[in-house]
């Protein structure tokens, strides 16, 4: 079984396996233990609301119950750029015209911003390879929308996510190349794993203050502005299908997109209604063999803020009045029958 | 005798011979007859005192061959840069950007759009036939605009600017421009060019990019094209130079070349003018080689000639010099020496 739970201390090891795994361009996950620890600390603080929710960053992992194992890992940052400067590139259009000389130019050119300040982020979004299949993937992000939907004063009524950009398979992005790396030397990967280690603030601090003309990257550079990693297509696909849009803003290292939504145009959160949970002895064996069924099922989350549970439950478990829950899903989700769980399907439906 | 006089209409046509002769480039020398036409009235009413230029004076100079009648090289000054509109150019600018965590400090250099040498009294369009470069005439037609200025400061600003020609290949091929200015003009280097010498300036303040530019960011070739003259530049340039101009922060926003700059009283040509009146004498022998002009504007003369320059101010000349630089008994002279 599939579980979505904030993530505790006895998770270390799991992230530190999963973070060995990730590779370049997931700059939320570096491969730093002292940092993961400190991202568990604060997650743990974020849910029990010891700290400021400003500052709140909300971690939760999936887990495979029956394997006991953590296998991914997906976060809400409460408000971006409050402790230290968020920044990314806008890309805006200059026009140059002479109606003497019959000249009309439009030229892309890119404006570093702080215009995200403020907003929630959804980020680290990272599934073991094993599991990336019968939908863990849409379980884990879409999970975060439930919570959304649940918590809103807790978050900005803007979210947004930055997705990754483009570099091969030797880290090389060709935006980094054009651009950041005129300005100090350093390797991309290097500048990412620093920028996942110190925040990107201070890497922002030797970037290029003033607009840049996006005719004086190399044509390799300028043709991966806004344009995802091809490993991240399935996920901007995923964000767009649920209201997220291209607004213009990119990374300021890679160039990759970050794409935004208000909290309540977001499908999931639109869509998603409240029921009262009914637990049932084992309704229907539901076993490996049902995953085609999979395709239409339904997030359900137990609306506890600190004890944030989320599963998938088969279309058929959604009745008029009540959601069946099967004992053992129950237990995991830490909820009695009569207990109001907010659920949404996983998909938006065929129209 | 090879003399600097005014030009006038009758050098029309010798002028345009020369514009076209120019391998490298001078664009404030249009290359039209009919632009190249309204030059020269206009130098000529300036040289004549027109009231109605007051402040935007520009004068053009031809070296001409005084028995042949042959005019053999160009040169202007425009007394206020842009002569009443915006004068552009790139200001070179460092920015530091540092990072006291990563412990790196980066000069980054910059070209920031700049309007501040608008006014200067700016050198422009100086020719001269293949024949005499890198002979003492080029040093004539040159710095006789240095007698001119430095004789009546006045009529000039305090501070003389030249643009140098910049890097451009023998296809017409400019990497600065093609790095830059093409991206938002749309057109090539020549083509820009000529638009310049034709049209106001009015299209540069509409296309080109307001926000400052990384020179890192430029292509190689661009980036070495920054504030460097083009090859054939380079003795004039060194003249210049000796004569107190320097390279400033400044670069032509079509091809990057360097702007020269300097203020009029720290020129060495104008720090050592003397005038003296003169005696005319049958002959005179011996001698050294000076600069020598008259004591006119309206009908300014310049030429090479060998004075002894002794106590007293006084100086004799002999009458083909007299003739030459159209003075008589007991008018001034005011020399340099070459």
């Amino acid at each position: 079984m599939m579980i979505i739970r904030p993530i505790n201390k006895g998770d270390f090891d799991s992230l530190c396996y999963l973070a060995k795994n990730t590779g370049i361009g997931v700059t939320s996950l570096p491969d730093n233990p002292d940092l993961l620890q400190s991202k568990i600390d604060r997650a743990e603080e974020s849910f029990a609301k010891t700290i400021d929710s400003d500052h709140a960053k909300y971690v939760f992992v999936l887990e495979d119950t029956q394997a006991k194992k953590v296998v991914g890992i997906c976060g809400i940052e409460a408000r971006v750029g409050l402790e230290d400067v968020w920044y990314n590139y806008r890309i805006s259009t200059t026009v140059n015209a002479s109606t003497e000389l019959g000249v009309h130019k439009q030229t892309p050119t890119l404006y570093l911003t702080n215009d995200l300040t403020g907003c929630s982020e959804v980020c680290s979004l990272f599934l073991d390879a094993d599991y990336r299949k019968n939908s863990n993937g849409l379980l884990l992000s879409k999970s975060r929308f439930l919570f959304l939907a649940d918590f809103p004063d807790m978050f900005s009524e803007k979210v947004f996510a930055e997705m990754r950009g483009v570099s091969d398979d030797h880290g090389h992005s060709p935006f980094w190349e054009a651009l950041g790396k005129k300005f100090f030397t350093l390797d991309f990967s290097r500048a990412d794993y620093l920028s996942g280690v110190s925040g990107k603030s201070f890497i922002a601090e030797l970037m290029p203050k003033h607009p840049i003309y996006l005719p004086f990257l190399s044509d390799e550079a300028q043709a991966v502005v806004g344009k995802v990693h091809e490993n991240t297509v399935p996920a901007r696909a995923m964000l767009e299908s649920e209201g997220f849009n291209f607004n213009g803003f990119i990374d300021i290292f890679d160039g990759g997109p970050a794409i935004e939504a208000f909290v309540n145009n977001i499908r999931a959160v639109r869509e998603s209604f409240k029921r009262h949970a009914l637990v049932v002895k084992n309704p229907k064996e539901t076993d490996e063999d049902d995953m085609p069924n999979l395709k239409d099922s339904y997030l359900v989350s137990n609306r506890s803020f600190s004890d944030f549970r989320v599963a998938l439950v088969p279309a058929s478990s959604i009745r008029q009045d009540t959601i069946d829950i099967p004992a053992e899903l129950a237990e995991h989700l830490q909820i009695c029958s009569g207990d109001v769980l907010r659920a949404v399907s996983l998909r938006e439906a065929k129209r | 005798m090879l003399i600097v006089r005014p030009s006038t209409f009758s050098d029309l046509a010798s002028i345009e011979k020369l514009a076209n002769q120019n391998s490298a480039k001078i664009s404030s020398l249009p290359q039209q007859r009919d632009k190249l036409s309204e030059q020269i009235d206009i130098s000529t009413r300036s040289f004549a005192g027109d009231e109605s230029l007051a402040g935007v004076e520009q004068y053009l100079m031809v070296l001409e061959d005084s028995e042949s009648g042959d005019v053999l090289g160009t040169a202007g000054i425009d007394r206020c840069a842009g002569n009443g509109h915006p004068f552009y150019n790139y200001r070179q600018d460092e920015i530091i950007h540092s990072s006291h965590q990563l412990n790196v400090n980066n000069n980054v250099p910059v070209l920031y759009m700049s309007h501040e040498l608008t006014g200067k009294t700016l050198f422009r369009s100086l020719t001269i036939d293949s024949k005499y470069r890198g002979t003492e005439y080029f040093e004539l037609i040159s710095r006789a605009r240095l007698l001119l200025v430095g004789q009546f400061k006045a009529l000039f600003d305090d501070e003389i600017i030249i643009e140098i020609q910049g890097v451009l290949d023998d296809d017409g091929v400019c990497p600065f421009w093609d790095s830059v200015g093409r991206h938002f003009f749309d057109m090539d280097f020549a083509t820009a060019d000529y638009y310049s010498a034709i049209k106001s300036k009015t299209f540069i303040a509409e296309l080109m990019p307001s926000h400052p530019i990384y020179v890192p960011l430029l292509s190689e070739a661009a980036q070495t094209a920054v504030s460097t003259p083009h090859p054939l530049a380079e003795a004039n340039c060194q003249l210049l130079h000796r004569e107190g101009f320097r390279i400033g922060k400044y670069a032509d926003i079509f091809d990057g070349g360097p702007t020269l700059t300097a203020k009029v009283s720290n020129l060495n040509t104008v720090k050592s003018l003397q005038s003296k009146h003169i005696k005319v004498s049958e002959s005179t022998r011996g001698g050294v080689k000076y600069l020598i002009s008259n004591g006119s504007v309206s009908n300014f003369r310049c030429v090479i000639g060998q004075l002894t320059d002794g106590i007293g101010d006084v100086i004799r000349i002999n009458q083909a010099l007299a003739k030459a630089l159209n003075v008589s008994e007991n008018d001034s002279i005011t020399f340099a020496a070459l």
